[in-house]
């Protein structure tokens, strides 16, 4: 597969589609009646905001000029008053509703990219650095925020008010009308012109910053290794080319976006200008010098509009550079998902065949070729053979975590394909070769594998593991705090807690991969005790490299060569003194 | 102004463009008052003069030219507007790269005490989230700021100049102002405490929900994950919705205040125009320039809210950017360049974590070119111990000396440059293989390369992999085998030729097979090397020069493996289990 790296910027192929902006609005169309309602409320707000200015005027005209209309001037003010007022409680009322809207809307997103992400599969996350997930889900939806809050609702307002004016500039005066429509076409070609820049800008900051927090996040995680080969100033300096092509990016960036402002203030005064020459000089006998006078204030009012329609623009050029990166992650095709009409699995007996099952991670390359073999329930199976050889992944295909390229697997008769995977992989327990922990305490990390344990449940499966005294020995015990990083335990510890995070799962088929390469041989000759006491009445298949591990196990299979060269129990296999003998005998000291 | 110094002190190197941008900002603002008196000009000489006509005849030239002033004026302000916005720009920019740059070392540089402490997911956000808060109030706020008290305090001269009643009954608001935007201030500061820190657990979440993806999909928690993530993000959704209610709920006050300056204007300016204290022409001036006191006083909650928020994004910044670790270099520590023999003493060694004893009174010593393999139950203090080495932790009490050098007196670069490590949680960049492998050393040559992954016994499977020795790996390695990990990380610790070789079980995943392979390679390295590993397995151990066992902190056994099979002992058993 192709993976992705720190250093490498995700480039983008589709070019810009409109339906990008469908598909947000179909966020946004959820909240259609608040919107609408937020729409009327600043309509409202923006009309009384025009009366206060004609009570003026009239004060101004008629209140001025004696003593004797002092109350009616006083009445004036207090009429301004009640109209700011009122103007201002409804864009209170507004941008409070479209701030809840604005903020919903993100949640949703963020929701829905949180819900998609749950279901890719191991591919997708092995294949690029996770800080670059991470950035989307978190920093690239934060970005899209202030569109969604109040964008909206302002472009609908300032394409409202461009038609008015325009409405009643062509009324007054459709000569000096034309003359500021003419600024138009150049400020569409100097828009259009800068958006296509600016566009492509945005995405390399937005890449930009992708890679660095990618390298950001691998370095916080990778701490421990930097400090021990003393990378800080290689890393430093890598750190050092990844902000410094981000600062550079978003200076272009911003140096297009910062156009748009003057540009169109530029144009709008030579509008004025026009109007002034054209009026006085050409239009001297056909029309008024009142109408000029109101045209240059109109003009005025018909580019306020546009400039903060541009200045709008610039915002949604920048957020489409995100939602392009947050729709592309939302496409991201589900490899590993239910088929249509996927059947719940019954409850697992523990049966387990595999038929002519061919698979590669890379096209081309196999892993497993035409392998097949059948495990009756309650049979324990130990994988063993050479690192590399396939053996993690004969065990993550009994738990579909990918699909095959050929051939079934299936349990209990149904095809593992066809069942949804929930009720697949809720009936299996999987020890996986890295224990991962997660923050929050040590019951929190075991309960994990079955949500409604009890608290005696979670202390008999540390039992049986062996690491119920440890917990004990600590002051908080089962609530003792762990971290992400595990920090305190050991790794031999977590594996253990890894261990009863499986066992408390109560699993029909147990997978143990590498379960307990690093738990000493002490210890685990205690865990294997309380392990045959679990392994009974289950399926369970069992990767170790310690051959005394699996010496127990009902039947071994030897992988190597894409598939099962030898099988038997530990006996029939040491006689025939093949590969397995041979191993066992490496391993015998 | 704690945090101001702070910003001005990371601005080296941007300060000149700074202050120039500043200024240009006061020029623009003073350019944006005067932009009216052109229109003035015009309307009055070619429009309501009474020689209106006249003048337009006689004087076409002079409209001709004062409509090209105009727009030249525009075109001047606008080029200065965009190369000051540019210079805000660039010196924001570059301030977030100091202050970056200062963070990544000291993320770099920290020690597990701080690791311990903060999650990855946290740093993130403070290296993300809260550095683009300061960078926006660089580029934005203090702008913003300047710009409303030129305004304000020009056009308070040029009322006072005209008459200072009325100037004084227009100012009269401005304490309530001040008054609701204290108390707002002292609102909405917490709130957006409240909302970083909803924003850092958010975050947190989706980092591990990332980094745990094997473990959630093993157990189809998939739904406790929506939930779990869900509440995160709700909680931080209503974080950002109240941080924004806080606000309207002020805005009404201030908008109404800032807005009834129009009313005083009126009122007041309407009785004085009637008693005669001010012209109408006067009246005119006033009201024609009123927003430039309005505005400045409704931006003034604007900038508030902004600030506060600044202060509680720079404030976790400062925590990381000033946090210094406690291991370091000491002042008076040796000079030795050379390389290091590879002679390492514990010396009455304890060691805790919190309150926890892991290491109590261990003594031992390790000549050069030994082999010293580390036994002992899981959770004894066999990686702790060997921790202490590279000074990944310092002792509590007693010494860890190597060539006869107390640790903390050697210089941890030249300490850790002479240690090569292999971790037992293997972690690999998102790299390729090649780069993996020559971490430690970028300069190395392709054979040198191939060579220690021959001597892990990794070349085989990396020529079989697609891109052989370019084949990129996912984080932490992902897409590789555990065996495979650990051969390639095997292979990174010999590539640095290191005169102290720890490997941390390292060959733990790995068969048999391999495993003795890599034990030979082991013995013939081309350099001379101590080597120091912990181990399960008999196999490694019986050639080992001496075998350290450690029982909960302590060591229990010492000695070759002739001498500890014949003693009683845990050593004696494990050999037994493992017959």
């Amino acid at each position: 597969m192709a993976r992705n790296k720190f250093d490498v910027d995700e480039t983008l192929e589709t070019p810009f589609d409109i339906r990008h902006l469908k598909r947000a609005l179909i966020y946004v169309g959820r909240y259609k009646k608040k919107v609408a309602l937020s729409l009327s409320l600043s309509a409202v707000a923006v009309i009384i905001g025009l009366l206060s200015p004609l009570i003026v005027q009239n004060a101004i005209d008629n209140y001025m000029s004696s003593t004797d209309t002092i109350p009616q001037l006083l009445l004036s003010g207090l009429g301004v008053l009640s109209c700011i007022v009122i103007s201002v409680v409804f864009s209170k009322l507004r941008s409070k509703m479209m701030t809840q809207v604005g903020q919903d809307i993100v949640y949703d997103i963020r929701k829905d990219l949180f819900e998609h992400m749950q279901r890719l599969s191991f591919e997708y996350y092995d294949s690029r650095p996770h800080g670059k997930i991470l950035t989307r889900i978190i920093n690239y939806i934060n970005s899209i925020s202030d569109l969604m809050t109040n964008g909206l609702i302002n472009f609908i307002l300032e394409i409202f008010n461009l038609i008015f004016i325009t409405i009643f500039m062509f009324f007054v005066c459709w000569q000096l009308a034309l003359v500021t429509m003419a600024g138009l076409p150049i400020f569409a070609i100097v828009m259009l012109t800068i958006k296509n820049h600016q566009r492509k800008a945005w995405q390399q900051v937005s890449n930009k910053s992708s890679n660095m927090n990618a390298y950001l996040h691998e370095s916080i995680v990778g701490v421990k290794i930097s400090q021990i080969f003393t990378r800080e100033e290689e890393n430093a300096e890598i750190n050092d080319k990844l902000a410094k092509a981000y600062k550079k990016s978003w200076i272009k960036a911003v140096s297009y976006s910062n156009l748009v402002w003057p540009t169109t203030d530029i144009i709008s005064i030579i509008v004025r200008a026009g109007i002034f020459g054209v009026g006085l000089l050409c239009l001297g006998d056909v029309i008024t010098l009142g109408t000029i006078l109101a045209m240059t204030d109109y003009s005025a009012r018909f580019w306020q509009p546009l400039m903060n329609l541009s200045n709008l623009m610039n915002t949604f050029i920048n957020a489409v550079a995100y939602l392009e990166r947050i729709f592309e992650m939302m496409d991201e095709p589900v490899t590993v998902d239910d088929i249509e009409n996927a059947e719940e699995m019954p409850q697992i007996k523990g049966d387990v065949h595999f038929k002519n099952v061919t698979f590669a991670y890379d096209e081309g390359i196999n892993i497993l070729e035409d392998l097949s073999f059948d495990v009756k329930a309650g049979e324990s199976i130990a994988l063993v053979g050479p690192t590399g050889a396939g053996k993690t992944t004969i065990v993550n295909l009994i738990s579909r975590f990918y699909n095959i390229n050929s051939g079934t697997v299936s349990i209990d008769n149904s095809d593992i394909s066809k069942v949804t995977l929930k009720s697949l992989r809720s009936q299996m327990g999987i020890m996986l070769q890295d224990s991962f922990i997660f923050s929050g305490t040590i019951r929190d990390n075991i309960k994990y594998g079955n949500l409604d344990a009890t608290d005696e449940q979670v202390r008999a499966a540390c039992k049986i593991v062996g690491i119920d005294d440890y917990i004990m020995s600590q002051k908080d015990g089962y609530d003792t705090v762990v971290n992400e990083r595990g920090a305190g335990l050991s790794q031999g510890q977590k594996q253990l807690i890894a261990f009863a995070r499986t066992i408390v799962s109560d699993p029909k088929i147990l997978v143990l991969d590498e379960a307990t390469s690093s738990i000493d041989a002490k210890t685990e000759r205690y865990l294997q005790n309380g392990l045959n006491h679990l392994l009974k009445g289950r399926t369970s298949f069992i990767i170790a490299h310690r051959l005394s591990t699996v010496r127990n196990c009902d039947r071994i299979m030897y992988i190597s060569n894409k598939g099962i060269t030898e099988a038997g129990t530990h006996d029939e296999l040491m006689a025939r003194k093949g590969d397995y003998y041979k191993l066992y005998t490496a391993q015998s000291v | 102004m704690f945090l101001f110094r702070w910003l001005w002190k990371n601005m080296k190197g941007c300060r000149g463009i700074y202050i120039v941008a500043l200024f240009i900002t006061l020029i623009c603002q003073s350019m944006y008052i005067l932009t009216p008196y052109f229109t003035q000009q015009i309307t009055d000489t070619f429009i309501v003069n009474e020689n209106a006509a006249e003048n337009l005849q006689n004087h076409s030239d002079t409209l001709i030219a004062m409509l090209f002033a105009m727009v030249g004026f525009t075109l001047l302000r606008g080029i200065l507007q965009y190369s000051g916005n540019l210079m805000y720009e660039h010196s924001s920019q570059k301030l977030i790269y100091n202050v970056r740059k200062v963070l990544f070392d000291n993320i770099e540089k920290q020690d597990a005490a701080f690791y311990n402490i903060y999650r990855t997911g946290d740093i993130m956000t403070r290296v993300t989230g809260d550095l683009e808060m300061v960078r926006h109030s660089v580029a934005w706020i203090i702008k913003t700021m300047l710009e409303c008290v030129v305004l304000f305090s020009v056009s308070l001269i040029f009322f006072f100049s005209i008459d200072w009643l009325m100037a004084l009954c227009l100012i009269a608001l401005t304490p309530v102002i001040m008054f609701i935007t204290w108390l707002f201030k002292r609102r909405v500061g917490p709130m957006y405490v409240e909302l970083r820190e909803r924003l850092s657990i958010m975050n947190t979440a989706a980092e591990e929900n990332i980094s745990g993806n094997r473990v959630i999909k093993a157990f189809a928690r998939e739904d406790h994950e929506m939930k779990r993530f869900d509440e995160c993000s709700k909680a931080y959704s209503t974080a950002n919705k109240n941080a924004a209610f806080m606000w309207l709920k002020f805005f009404p006050y201030l908008e109404i205040t800032a807005q009834a300056l129009s009313v005083v204007m009126l009122v007041c300016g309407g009785l004085f125009v009637i008693g005669g204290r001010i012209s109408f022409g006067e009246y005119t001036a006033f009201s024609g320039l009123i927003w430039t006191l309005s505005n400045p006083m409704r931006t003034l909650g604007n900038i508030v809210n902004d600030l506060q928020r600044f202060t509680a994004s720079a404030n976790k910044i400062i925590e990381v950017y000033y946090g210094s670790p406690r291991i370091l270099t000491r002042s008076d520590a040796v000079d030795k360049p050379e390389r290091f023999e590879g002679r390492v003493e514990f010396e009455h060694v304890s060691f805790s974590y919190g309150k926890t004893k892991v290491l109590d009174d261990v003594s031992f010593e390790v000549n050069p070119g030994e082999t010293v393999v580390i036994m002992g139950e899981t959770g004894s203090g066999k990686t702790t111990l060997i921790d202490l080495i590279p000074r990944i932790y310092d002792v509590e009490s007693g010494a860890v000396k190597v060539d006869g050098i107390n640790v903390t007196n050697l210089k941890l670069e030249q300490l850790r440059g002479n240690i090569g490590v292999a971790t037992q949680d293997v972690l690999l960049y998102s790299d390729t293989i090649d780069g993996n492998i020559c971490f430690g050393d970028t300069s190395m040559s392709e054979e040198d390369v191939q060579k220690y992954a021959k001597a892990a016994d990794a070349d085989g499977f990396i020529q079989r992999l697609s891109d052989g020795y370019n084949t990129i790996v996912g984080e932490r390695g992902v897409g590789l085998s555990g065996g495979q990990k650990q051969r390639i990380s095997l292979a990174r610790a010999l590539a640095v030729k290191p005169a102290i070789l720890i490997l941390d079980d390292t060959t733990s995943a790995v068969d048999l097979e391999t495993e003795k392979h890599i034990q030979d390679a082991l013995n013939s390295l081309d350099f001379q090397c101590t080597k120091i590993i912990v181990a399960q397995r008999i196999s490694t151990s019986r050639n080992a020069d001496k075998i350290i066992v450690i029982k909960d902190g302590k060591i229990l056994e010492q000695g070759t493996h002739d001498e500890l099979i014949t003693q009683n002992g845990y050593y004696r058993e494990v050999y037994e289990l493992q017959k």
